[in-house]
């Protein structure tokens, strides 16, 4: 059962992220067909060996339905497998694995995995307000019959910073909470970032004193232990592993996934700290036959930092209850025993929409590889991935595995 | 209250869950075939898919399951709620909802509190949003909606002494230069009424001022605003608490503003006040000129809604 590792990620592209202010806007088709270009140059393969393309589905700025063939039609490819993913900030994440197992199944032999996140120039008719409007409500639905227009926000409850605030007041209550631990994470993590010149807080050292200082969004999360949300985009290449054999560089071969989801608001989830990261990492390390302690590095979805705390325990880098330990024991930076989230993480990093999530598959891919150049691992064979989407509510994990 | 709130749209499946709440009763919904008990409404069961549910009246008997007190508001709608304290309870027969907490200081709040419903008016029609309580607590009190009337502005007599300074006096002047604002003047309240009554006045009636439904619909804001002219003059109805007066001159004119802007809106229904400091004193041969910053806010957010730089010139 399972993948049997015969796919893997050998190319990959991403914007740098910026302010949405200042970053060019380009249509998505555009930014889609730009980034395959990167994407491919990586890889050292050309157009005409792509046959598979995983795009996002929501959030498409040209289209909102039909997108694969309006893509596969604007790039010029002839495609035997598209996907559409709708995961949130889990949609890289789930995109690697149904690529890899369209290759193992023999669909295609090449897919393009990619997610625009620049934002699109605004026509000459277009209302200003959609934006707006659009980002009013953080997500939530506002249609007639959503059960969260009904019964979520008439109350206040929208967004995800208050629903990640309750998963954090939970544990508190329940566990040990340690607000320089959580500090921490986001403290480490910029010291990743310090040595990766694409990050948006490169040059911005930051202490935990800083971080316990900066404004309180929602009991207990500070602001910094929140994403900036940023302009970006990113691609990647997934092949089979004869087509990346005549790849240039090492190839990340995708040996085990596993995705979880139940509920969209995590209030109704069965226990809102046992997370749907737990069911999909077992299965994940199951499926590749490794243990947490055989990874190399943790690139661990980090939208805000309690997701972090709670997925080392819950994919069982530690046991329950003992992430505050964890982190204040391991040092989680490319120098420390424990490396996670090398490229600074999306604290660090910044966060383009769904494709920020792909940040983290990209840097296993780069550590694999051995390019991560000033904060490149000694040793990166096995690499743990996460996404999340929502509030908790869409969790998928990965291993990737160098040859 | 702000009349922009996002307000429940029952269906025809939730609506008794409503309807029950005008009439005070909390009705939810508990499966025929496996018993298992449903929130939020729907036709089937989430235990067994079964399509035979029952409505049945439960009393409301809760305990906390989390929560968090926001230090910025999820919508500036909200803002008249501020600190809100949004909680998923969890009632007796096991369903968690997601509410309010209402009636409680931040430091009575304890995860795993017993709660008691509160069936909280929302509107002049009738309807109500279901709200919890701690137990100890007078829930029927909790119930109305809370006033939301203007403050008066202070009598000058109840006023503290200002420092008197005399307009030839230049360094005294120049002293009172500050990046100190001054402590927040009494409260407004902009409803749209007031918002209304200022359309027709200055002939400025934009749908986005003055059509609550399309403004529902369309207004990136989810709801009518005030103009930013009419929040700018009330700036007069409040008085923002300087601690000098300035005497010795003949006339004070308004000579304008050095710089206006509306960094924020202002939604219909919302609370506001303003503070103030001298940002500059410039004494020329044709009088003396006092830049006051005034700057007035939504009750409860950091960004101003008017910015105004204004100009006053003293004629000995």
């Amino acid at each position: 059962m399972g993948l049997k590792g015969h796919a893997a990620i050998v190319g990959t592209a991403q914007y740098k992220p910026e302010k949405y202010a200042t970053a060019p806007k380009m249509f998505h088709l555009e930014q889609v067909a730009d980034l395959a270009a990167q994407a491919l140059r990586d890889a050292g393969l050309k157009a005409s060996d792509l046959d598979g393309l995983v795009i996002n589905g929501p959030h498409f700025h040209e289209a909102s339905v039909f997108v694969p063939a309006m893509a596969a039609e604007y790039l010029g490819l002839r495609l035997n497998f598209a996907e559409v993913v709708d995961l949130g900030g889990c949609t890289s994440v789930g995109m690697v694995w149904r690529a890899a197992a369209a290759i193992e199944l023999g669909l295609c032999q090449a897919v393009l995995c990619v997610i625009p996140a620049r934002m699109a120039p605004f026509g000459p008719d277009e209302d200003p307000g959609w934006m707006a409007r659009s980002m009013r409500y953080g997500g939530h639905s506002t249609a007639f019959g959503a059960p969260e227009a009904e019964f979520d926000l008439p109350y206040g409850h929208m967004g995800q910073n208050t629903g990640y605030a309750m998963i954090a007041q939970r544990y508190a209550a329940q566990y040990d909470y340690d607000q320089r631990a959580m500090a921490k994470i986001a403290v480490d993590q910029r010291t990743n970032a310090l040595a990766n010149p694409q990050a948006m807080f490169y040059g911005q050292p930051l202490t935990i004193e800083q971080v316990l200082a900066s404004k309180m969004v929602a009991d207990p999360l500070h602001v910094l232990e929140i994403v900036m949300p940023v302009a970006g985009g990113a691609a990647l290449i997934i092949t089979s592993k004869e087509v990346a054999a005549r790849c240039r560089k090492r190839p990340a071969f995708i040996t085990g996934f596993g995705e979880h989801l139940a509920f969209k608001s995590p209030s109704y989830a069965q226990d809102m700290i046992n997370t749907p990261i737990g069911p999909a990492s077992q299965r994940a390390f199951a499926m590749a036959g490794i243990k947490p302690a055989d990874v190399d590095a943790a690139q661990i979805y980090d939208c805000y930092t309690i997701t972090t705390l709670l997925t080392l325990e819950d994919a069982g880098f530690c046991a329950k209850g003992e992430g505050m330990a964890f982190v204040r024991e391991h040092d989680l930076t490319w120098r420390g025993d424990f490396p996670m989230n090398t490229h600074g993480g999306q604290l660090s990093f910044g966060q383009s929409a769904s494709a920020g999530g792909m940040s983290q598959v990209i840097e296993a891919v780069t550590q694999i590889a051995g390019t991560a150049g000033e904060r490149q691992l000694g040793r990166c064979d096995n690499v743990y991935v996460s996404g999340t989407g929502g509030v908790m509510s869409e969790q998928g994990a990965l291993i990737l595995q160098g040859a | 209250m702000s009349n922009n709130k996002p307000m429940p749209v029952a269906t025809q499946i939730s609506a008794p869950f409503w309807e029950g709440l005008k009439a005070r009763r909390l009705l939810i919904q508990q499966c025929n075939a496996c018993e298992h008990w449903n929130f939020y409404p729907r036709r089937h069961c989430t235990a067994c898919l079964e399509h035979d549910l029952a409505w049945r009246e439960v009393d409301g008997t809760a305990t906390l399951y989390s929560y968090t007190v926001t230090r910025i508001a999820t919508l500036p709608d909200f803002m008249d709620e501020m600190p809100q304290k949004l909680a998923v309870v969890e009632l007796a027969q096991g369903v968690r909802i997601n509410t309010n907490l209402v009636g409680l200081a931040e430091d009575e709040i304890r995860i795993g509190m017993p709660l008691q419903p509160v069936f909280a008016e929302v509107d002049t029609k009738g309807n109500r949003l279901l709200r919890f309580t701690g137990v100890d607590k007078d829930a029927a009190s909790l119930e109305p909606l809370p006033a939301q009337e203007s403050e008066p502005a202070p009598v000058a007599s109840e006023q503290p002494a200002a420092r008197q300074i005399d307009l030839n006096d230049g360094p005294a002047l120049q002293s009172l230069v500050s990046e100190q604002f001054s402590d927040w003047s009494n409260v407004v309240v902009v409803d749209q009424a007031l918002i209304d009554a200022f359309a027709q006045l200055s002939g400025d009636d934009y749908w986005i001022h003055t059509d609550p439904e399309r403004a529902r619909l369309h207004s990136p804001f989810g709801g009518t605003i005030a103009h930013g002219a009419l929040v700018q003059v009330l700036q007069s109805r409040m008085k923002m608490k300087l601690d000098f007066e300035i005497t010795g001159f003949s006339t004070q004119i308004n000579y304008g503003s050095d710089r206006l802007r509306f960094p924020a809106p202002v939604p219909a229904g919302s609370r506001i006040h303003a503070r103030a400091r001298v940002k500059k004193v410039e004494i020329s041969a044709r009088g003396t000129q006092l830049t006051l910053e005034l700057n007035t806010h939504v009750v409860g957010q950091d960004r101003p809604s008017v910015i105004n730089d204004l100009v006053i010139l003293y004629l000995a």
